[in-house]
């Protein structure tokens, strides 16, 4: 059986690969050097193939059929769609196994995804992605979760969501080494009045609970309330879905900075996998 | 006639520049999509807040906005001043 041997969340503002530059040189260097603890741990454990999940911002789907939870079920996918990235566009090999494997646990324990080919895997995936692994060799299955188009899933919905994704990575026998992985906010403004803030309180408050494992208030907030932290900051769905497969453990808060030229709270969390969990 | 229209209507034409590339920019169209006056006008003039204000999807008047070369300092204000600037309320994470 399948162990997820790592995981982690963190932000993928498209400015982190389309004009890393463009940031205060501390801030960038913060951020990026927790991605790079993070590549090496990959290396460290062996990781064999990544899920990944990240909010969708309207590549796959539009308003005539757009699913809470769809998984990319092909061999490879297609990334990144936006040209201006500066990250190559390459057919990203995945695990189609795996995703429908996944796709099936996750239907027994009564989610229900969207089966999806063809999925395109956009900055949402690939800023993150290109930072694990330049080659774009690494197996990945991707997910994406409506995050902006309410009614929107909540929190705590999201967290049972993650407990069944890491039940479902953890019975797959296809694999011994996977690393799960959540892409996107802290806290964004998108095309909105409030377009460019960054609510450093919340990105705080909301890492300060995820590195104690102290989820309540994060799983008791309603929709709108959390919509005050940004419109964009609803992608803190996936990082709530992986604390879910990670039983809730405090994570590794590696970084995080408001870098304002991204127009974006930009963090890392890091999870331990489920044998030093399992120890500590 | 309805939101969905509008939002279709801009969708579409952020699709079409995209398949454009470095070559020449298409204009909006606007056939085929049943619109009402204010939003055509809306949408070919075009008025951002109004669109805003209609309850376009951010992440379409993000693109949208993006593709008319707008910087965020150029359409924030627009937003601001759509009149439809939803009141801000108390989080559980503000100290103050």
């Amino acid at each position: 059986m399948a162990e997820i041997v790592m995981a982690y969340s963190a932000s993928h503002a498209p400015m982190m690969t389309a004009d890393p530059g463009s940031a205060p040189r501390e801030k960038a260097e913060n951020f990026f050097g927790a991605l790079e603890k993070v590549r090496d741990r990959a290396k460290e454990t062996g990781v064999q193939a990544i899920v990944m999940m990240t909010g969708e911002h309207l590549t796959n789907f539009f308003l005539d059929g757009l699913p809470q939870i769809a998984i990319g079920l092909d061999e490879e996918h297609l990334g990144p769609p936006e040209v201006w990235l500066q990250v190559p566009k390459k057919m990203v090999p995945s695990d189609a196994g795996l995703a429908a494997h996944i796709t099936e646990k996750l239907i027994e324990q009564g989610h229900q995804p969207a089966l999806s080919h063809g999925m395109k895997i956009d900055h949402g995936f690939m800023t993150v992605y290109y930072w694990l692994d330049n080659t774009m060799e690494l197996p990945m299955v991707p997910i994406v979760v409506n995050c902006t188009t309410p009614p929107l899933m909540t929190t705590r919905q999201f967290y049972d969501f993650g407990v069944a994704i890491g039940n479902a990575i953890r019975s797959y026998d296809g694999l011994e080494r996977v690393g799960l992985v959540a892409g996107g906010g802290l806290s964004h403004f998108v095309g909105e009045p409030r377009v460019g803030d960054i609510d450093e309180e919340f990105d705080r408050w909301f890492l300060e609970r995820l590195g104690k494992g102290d989820l309540d208030e994060i799983l008791d907030m309603p929709n709108d309330e959390l919509a005050e932290a940004g419109n964009g900051t609803g992608e803190i769905r996936a990082w709530v879905a992986l604390a879910g497969a990670m039983h809730g453990a405090p994570g590794h808060v590696l970084a995080y900075e408001a870098v304002y030229e991204w127009i974006n709270g930009m963090g890392v969390v890091l999870y331990d996998g489920d044998q030093a969990a399992a120890q500590a | 006639m309805t939101l969905y229209m509008v939002q279709r209507c801009l969708f579409d034409h952020l699709r079409r520049l995209e398949a454009a590339g470095d070559g020449p920019k298409p204009d909006i169209v606007t056939d085929g999509y049943t619109l009402t006056d204010e939003e055509r006008r809306a949408v070919t003039e075009p008025d951002i807040g109004a669109i805003y204000a209609m309850g376009a999807h951010p992440v379409i008047i993000n693109g949208f906005c993006r593709a008319l070369g707008y910087k965020r300092a150029d359409y924030r204000p627009l937003l601001e001043q759509s009149g439809a600037v939803p009141a801000r309320r108390k989080t559980r994470w503000q100290k103050s």
